[in-house]
């Protein structure tokens, strides 16, 4: 027999694989709406809102999923039923066991925001990182302004968070809105689409950040209204989705045009990107 | 200057091959590198038709397996022989040195690095241009190499390249002559008759002339499968046919494909093939340049050579007018 050892019981760790995910225990799993779920791993680890996990199901594959919360000894993950991977996950309970790799790429650099006011726009799962944010902000709440949040869903139904919904409306000035009400339940937010709502609203930019993250459409249309509003393009940070596969910077696969969004993403200062057409 | 005499470089190949993995260019259906049973076999002066990555960066390998709750690593194999590449064209040394960067540097990947780390590099020096593909000489390249040979008159001279080379030369010390033959610049240069004229590309993007490569485009990837410095990758998951290992793998991808930017719920970043067509060139020639200050494009050739409606960039790049 040749004499064979693994890579991963060299003497002294000679090399790092930075392909091998690490197993994480599933310690909350909550149905969100029809097509998303959260769930809590038990992980210490630190990591920046705005940041993304690889999250691997055997079998079926691994996809990045965005941090949904801000703690060094756990990890939250909203995760909506749109792949492979994501309708699989939906499948797990609590106590179930996956592999993690990460944290992956950019986040905020909230403490580049000390003093400003905060303006969170998020539309469907796009929420979802925006809800790290809030996390960070709970935890720092004397070194930021004022917060305001806009958050648009399609349906009541899929309204995500609902108790954080409750405290951000207690602690922060809360906007929210469905596209539409085909149910007639009775709500208590505005029936039309989250940008109708920015369009309307007296914001000015002065002192300001903004936070967008949501499907491609409604982020280029938030866009426009927010540079109709005086809003500079340095003050607007965009959470981009591409394809990732190595999240390393080197498949390729999350290229736009050379940045690789898995590492100098997936949080860009839109001027970074802005001149770049979505491709 | 130390040389290698033609009429022992054949004994020294087979004292080689006696404890080193051969690897240098040969005449099968096609031109490629193989590793040598036969050291006749060998065309020293043939730049292949197909690159020689496959032999570091694997069209398909194993990066780990899953089985029951457990992860586990390929094994390596310390002992595995010590592969000496024979041959190598400067613009083949070249993207070698683009893929060290973005497997050794960029990351650390270690099944890329245990098959690098193996391997001797051994050049040869192109005194023509193979065919009216090549356009190395536009492209900037640099020394990168282990050892590097020059044929002058009846001998090959040697240069040596770095600390691996000068080893290996110690090893096999009795073939090496000290010679007072030297390198003139008449030896080293390279001149090809196809020359990518401009420099910078950036504002190039909108041209209409793209279309010219664009529309006789099939989209069919050969070009980024010849392609000696192409690095994109998949990763994906294999589960065997009794549904109990998994192993997850990593296989050459390519961005011509739609497929190689399509996100779950099915959108496509890179739809339009013109968008994925000038992807290909600008990583090429404009954003691994920015980042590394260096072309990724080595000017083998190859993409164009191996393109079935023979796609010539380089000409329609020239052609562009400011």
């Amino acid at each position: 027999m040749p004499r064979t050892k693994t890579r991963t019981d060299e003497p002294g760790g000679k090399m790092r694989n930075p392909y091998l995910p690490q197993p994480a225990k599933i310690t909350l799993y909550r149905r969100e709406s029809s097509d998303c779920f959260l769930i809590r791993l038990a992980l210490k680890s630190h990591y920046d809102p705005g940041q993304f996990f690889q999250v691997t199901l055997p079998g079926i594959g691994e996809a990045p999923i965005s941090v949904a919360s801000c703690s060094d000894d756990h990890l939250d993950l909203n995760i909506r039923e749109v792949g492979n991977v994501t309708k699989a996950l939906a499948d797990l309970k609590k106590g179930d066991s996956l592999y993690v790799r990460g944290p992956c790429g950019k986040g905020y650099p909230m403490d580049r925001f000390f003093g400003k006011n905060l303006v969170l726009i998020g539309g469907g799962s796009g929420v979802a990182p925006l809800k790290g944010i809030l996390a960070y902000v709970d935890k720092h709440r004397n070194d930021f302004g004022d917060v305001m949040i806009y958050f648009g869903f399609r349906t009541p139904e899929d309204i995500l968070f609902k108790d954080d919904m409750k405290q951000w409306k207690k602690n922060y000035l809360l906007n929210l809105s469905v596209d539409k009400n085909p149910k007639k339940a009775s709500i208590s937010c505005d029936v039309c689409f989250i940008t109708n709502l920015l369009d309307k609203a007296k914001l000015n930019p002065e002192n300001k950040i903004v936070f967008i993250c949501g499907p491609p459409m409604m982020m280029k249309i938030t866009i426009d209204i927010l540079k109709s509003k005086g809003f500079k393009e340095d003050q607007m940070y965009i959470s981009t989705e591409r394809l990732m596969n190595c999240a390393l910077g080197v498949c390729g696969h999350c290229m736009i045009h050379g940045k690789y969004t898995c590492l100098d993403g997936p949080v860009f200062r839109y001027d970074e990107i802005s001149k770049y057409k979505n491709d | 200057m130390l040389k290698i005499n033609k009429s022992s470089f054949n004994d020294f190949l087979s004292d080689v091959m006696r404890y080193n993995e051969l690897v240098a260019p040969v005449m099968t259906d096609e031109s490629r590198f193989e590793t040598i049973k036969d050291v006749s076999a060998i065309h020293l002066d043939l730049h292949t038709y197909f690159p020689v990555k496959h032999f570091f960066f694997k069209k398909r390998q194993t990066l780990m397996s899953f089985d029951k709750g457990k992860v586990s690593v390929p094994e390596l194999q310390p002992e595995k022989k010590q592969r000496v590449m024979l041959g190598l064209k400067r613009c083949d040394l070249n993207s070698i040195k683009r893929q060290d960067l973005m497997f050794m540097k960029e990351t650390e990947d270690p099944y890329y690095t245990e098959e690098r780390e193996r391997t001797v590099l051994i050049g040869y020096h192109c005194k023509e241009p193979f065919d009216e593909y090549c356009f190395c000489s536009s492209m900037d390249l640099g020394d990168y190499y282990d050892l590097m040979l020059y044929e002058k008159e009846d001998a090959y001279l040697v240069e040596i390249g770095s600390e691996k080379g000068r080893s290996f030369v110690d090893r096999y010390r009795k073939y090496f002559w000290d010679t007072d033959l030297f390198l003139t610049p008449e030896d080293r240069r390279m001149e090809t008759d196809l020359k990518l004229e401009k420099r910078d590309i950036a504002a190039y993007y909108n041209s209409p002339d793209w279309k010219k490569g664009v529309d006789i485009c099939f989209s069919c990837a050969a070009c980024v499968t010849l392609c000696p410095s192409c690095y994109c990758f998949d990763l994906y998951d294999e589960i065997d046919s009794k549904l109990s290992k998994v192993e997850r793998k990593r296989n050459w991808a390519s961005c011509q494909l739609t497929c190689f930017t399509k996100v779950a719920g099915g959108h496509v970043f890179r739809d339009s093939r013109e968008d994925r067509f000038k992807h290909r060139i600008y990583h090429q020639l404009q954003y691994f340049r920015e980042k590394h200050g260096m072309n990724l494009c080595t000017g083998c050739g190859r993409c164009i050579r191996g393109c079935p409606t023979r796609i010539n960039f380089v000409n329609i790049l020239n052609d562009m007018k400011d």
